[in-house]
């Protein structure tokens, strides 16, 4: 048995990424085009007017969940019938305050009609309680210990929105830098494309999703954002280490052969990475109570595009982008 | 192999330290996990402030500030909301009334000579207080043993010299209004105030040298020392007393010996001694040190969040995330066969680590925070298939099974430490600027990172190494399945 020399003993080829490079940055470009136009449709849309529908926690407002009490099944209820009666209601005035309108609340039965959310412009306590006890003529009666209202004021969302986006991009600077002195510019370059490709497309998807089921971002949504873009560059940088050590042994094999050759070598390990994040991903989305349901969502959807992005699109993009001096890396 | 045997040992050292630490620290779980309480406060105008700007709630929210970090809530948080209002959350107080107590007073202390000429009222209203005190506290709350007749007819004939008309209904309720209106009449017989606790400097407390209770101390800056050196003067020898009030109640009346006739109290210092629990005098402190309240607050809303609503949901999604991670389990083991239970053990150590530095810190785990530690385990189980998928090749270019496994952890080497150094500089980035949930993100991820290096470098390659000093594992069918094995290796 001999030591083998690296060169020769490569395995077949088993995604020729490069030759399909065109395939990858079209299906990229769709994805971030649709992503864009839902966005922007969002973003225009009168009743929306930002990129993604805000939820409770970005907006501010109050949220009233009540329990509804019966034996076994609950009476039929409409969400009309909530709805009408909350116009109807005379709220207590709060001095020096304008009155919350309550004509946009949003009304919502779960768990087949057992709990009612109702979402409003944010109460007083009091005029809180008048919503409950006027419901409680159309709804009621209500489980004394299942009730929750939730006033979150306008200035905290804006907060977490500030101080995320600032942290962010100290974050990407940060790596932007590692990544340079490590690597290459190109490299770090091309991490933060791939970074804002996962970040645009999953956003594109809530954005839809905002435009045409009503899907509200909440708070946990930016923590998944977060998350994402710490998944999206380590799954990259481990890509970008193959392709490196490749343009060691293979220095004098044209570029696009490298990248080849690294994506096919480090395929498998991005494929069972992506799987075993997804696997605990999934029983959330299965399993998992409503809490986390949208936010095991878009992990999920972040882990999928962002092995896609590292495997698929930043190499390719990496292959038509040669260094000033391609031959030095073999040193 | 001496070497080895030597991080064998620490691994289990550790291994056991973080078993012993779990047991002794439980981990902290955040309002949103485990309930809490949240107090919506609004301050109130009152004297010359109508209207409440944003000067008077920076000035109201430093001095609840120092209440709320006082009442050493982990994690507890003040944030103006809206114009005037103020909400407080506090993870895991159930009973959030004590809370409620400390902030909701003004705090307003004040020190105030005793009228000249009162001397024999007070002291008998002081004995009738100690009285209905005694007879108070030896009561259970919903006692229904009468008074005999000859303390009924006391109680009527106080009551009406007091002035009350005796509305209450219970007895107790009657003793209680008459404890009140005792101490209002001694009040009355003090002076105005001399001074207030604007000139207090710091607050402290201690137990008493008799043992019996605590007493609060308390500094003065040099003008309220001289204040007070005036204040004492001014009674010395007298048997006038010294009261101390608090929110308009006295809580404390002491007399100040003839031996400080010429001078006064002087020093600058002073303690309070009221019967005072040690729970009390640390309330009471709290709120000294804080200072009083520039504007009343009144609690509009409290709020708690028992385990009924969210929690619920948030167990069944741990416990969905855990099923998840179990089959990330049975994947390794299929995948990579003995490895695969090499990093099962390594993961399970990784995981009890993790688990153990939160309990040390301590990290208040929230939802966001079980985020992180997701994606540190994803990342961590990474660590491993790079290394494992190092192995296979060189397994597969015909290497010996020892040489394989040392190439394959030099060659994943790299890459492994990259990948977590850039996810370390985001965490650091996200927890030095972020706020709240970002935080508690990032603290859990930038732990889980650091300890998947030293699990994934560490406690799998030793792991592994032990394994391969019994010759019956040492086989690379135990890695990869015999057809992906070159021919040529015998």
């Amino acid at each position: 048995m001999a030591f083998t020399s690296p060169a020769t003993d490569e395995r077949p080829l088993r995604f020729p990424l490069t030759s399909r490079r065109r395939q990858v940055w079209l299906v990229s470009a769709v994805c971030l085009l649709l992503s864009l136009i839902g966005i922007v449709l969002s973003w225009t849309d009168p009743q929306i007017g930002l990129p993604l529908r805000p939820g409770l926690d970005f907006t501010g407002g109050t949220q009233i969940q009540l329990e509804r009490s019966c034996a076994d099944i609950c009476d039929q209820l409409s969400t009309v019938a909530v709805e009408s009666e909350l116009q109807q209601i005379k709220l207590p005035v709060q001095d020096g305050k304008g009155l919350p309108k309550l004509d946009n609340a949003r009304v919502q039965l779960l768990d087949g009609g057992q709990s009612i959310v109702v979402r409003m412009p944010a109460l007083s306590v009091g005029q809180g309680q008048a919503v409950i006890e006027a419901l409680e003529t159309v709804a009621g009666p209500f489980e004394p210990g299942g009730q929750s209202v939730d006033t979150i004021g306008p200035s905290l969302g804006g907060q977490l929105l500030r101080s995320s986006l600032i942290s962010l991009l100290v974050a990407f600077t940060g790596i932007a830098l590692y990544i340079t002195v490590r690597y290459d510019p190109r490299y770090a370059f091309l991490a933060l494309v791939a970074l804002a490709h996962d970040i645009v497309i999953v956003c594109g998807v809530f954005a839809w999703l905002g435009l045409t089921t009503g899907l509200e971002v909440d708070s946990l949504f930016a923590v998944a954002l977060l998350t994402i873009a710490g998944y999206s560059v380590n799954d990259t940088v481990v890509v970008f280490d193959r392709i490196r050590e490749r343009q060691r042994m293979d220095g004098d094999l044209p570029l696009p052969v490298q990248v080849d050759r690294a994506v096919s070598a480090t395929l498998t390990r991005t494929i069972y990475t992506s799987g075993t994040t997804l696997l605990p991903l999934v029983a959330l989305i299965l399993f998992g109570g409503s809490t986390l349901y949208w936010f095991a969502i878009a992990l999920a959807l972040g882990v999928i595009v962002g092995s896609w992005s590292s495997i698929a699109l930043a190499p390719s993009l990496l292959s038509i982008w040669p260094s000033r001096s391609g031959a030095a890396a073999s040193a | 192999m001496a070497r080895q045997q030597g991080w064998f040992a620490l691994i289990l050292a550790l291994a056991i330290a973080a078993a012993a630490v779990l047991s002794s620290f439980p981990l902290q779980l955040g309002l949103d996990l485990r309930g809490g309480s949240q107090l919506t406060l609004e301050v109130q105008p009152a004297g010359e402030i109508t209207t409440i700007g944003a000067e008077q709630m920076e000035a109201v929210k430093a001095v609840l500030d120092r209440r709320v970090n006082g009442l050493g809530v982990a994690e507890s948080t003040l944030q103006t909301v809206g114009d005037d209002q103020l909400v407080l959350q506090l993870p895991g107080v159930t009973d959030p009334t004590r809370a409620a107590d400390v902030l909701g007073s003004t705090a307003l202390l004040e020190f105030r000579a005793q009228k000249e000429g009162t001397q024999e009222e007070v002291q008998s209203l002081r004995q009738l207080r100690g009285q209905l005190q005694s007879i108070l506290d030896t009561r259970s709350d919903d006692d229904a043993s009468e008074l005999d007749p000859v303390e009924q007819d006391e109680l009527a004939r106080r009551q009406k010299e007091l002035g009350l008309d005796g509305t209450a209904t219970t007895e107790t309720e009657q003793l209680e209004q008459l404890l009140a209106r005792t101490n209002q009449e001694i009040l009355d017989r003090f002076e105005p105030t001399a001074f207030t606790g604007k000139q207090l400097v710091s607050a402290g407390r201690q137990q008493q040298q008799n043992g019996s209770g605590w007493e609060v101390t308390l500094n003065f800056n040099a003008e309220g020392g001289e204040k007070f050196a005036e204040l004492t003067q001014s009674i010395a020898g007298t048997g006038r007393l010294l009261g101390i009030a608090l929110d308009g109640e006295l809580i404390s009346e002491a007399s100040v010996g003839p031996q400080y006739k010429a001078a006064g109290i002087s020093g600058g210092t002073a303690s309070i001694s009221g019967n005072f629990t040690a729970e009390d005098a640390r309330d009471l402190e709290v709120q000294l040190r804080g200072g009083s309240l520039p504007l009343p607050v009144e609690i509009l809303e409290v709020r708690t969040i028992g385990p009924t609503l969210g929690a619920e949901n948030v167990r069944r999604s741990l416990i969905a995330a855990l099923s998840g991670l179990v089959l990330v389990g049975i994947f390794m083991l299929l995948i990579y066969r003995l490895a695969g239970a090499v990093a099962v053990m390594a993961l399970s150590l990784y995981a009890l680590f993790n688990l153990a530095v939160y309990a040390l810190i301590p990290v208040t785990l929230t939802l966001p925070g079980i985020a992180g530690f997701i994606l540190s385990i994803g990342m961590a189980v990474d660590a491993n298939v790079l290394i494992f998928e190092r192995i296979k090749d060189e397994l597969r270019r015909g290497n010996t099974l020892i040489r394989s496994i040392e190439t394959g952890f030099s060659q994943a080497f790299s890459s492994i430490v990259d990948g977590h150094l850039t996810t370390l500089i985001s965490c650091a980035a996200l927890f030095f600027l972020g706020t709240g949930l970002v935080k508690g993100f990032a603290a859990t991820l930038g732990i889980g990172v650091l300890l998947s290096l030293f699990t994934a470098l560490t406690c799998t390659r030793t792991l592994l190494r032990f394994l391969m000093s019994y010759q019956g594992l040492r086989r690379p069918t135990n890695f990869l399945p015999a057809r992906q094995l070159p021919t040529t290796v015998s």
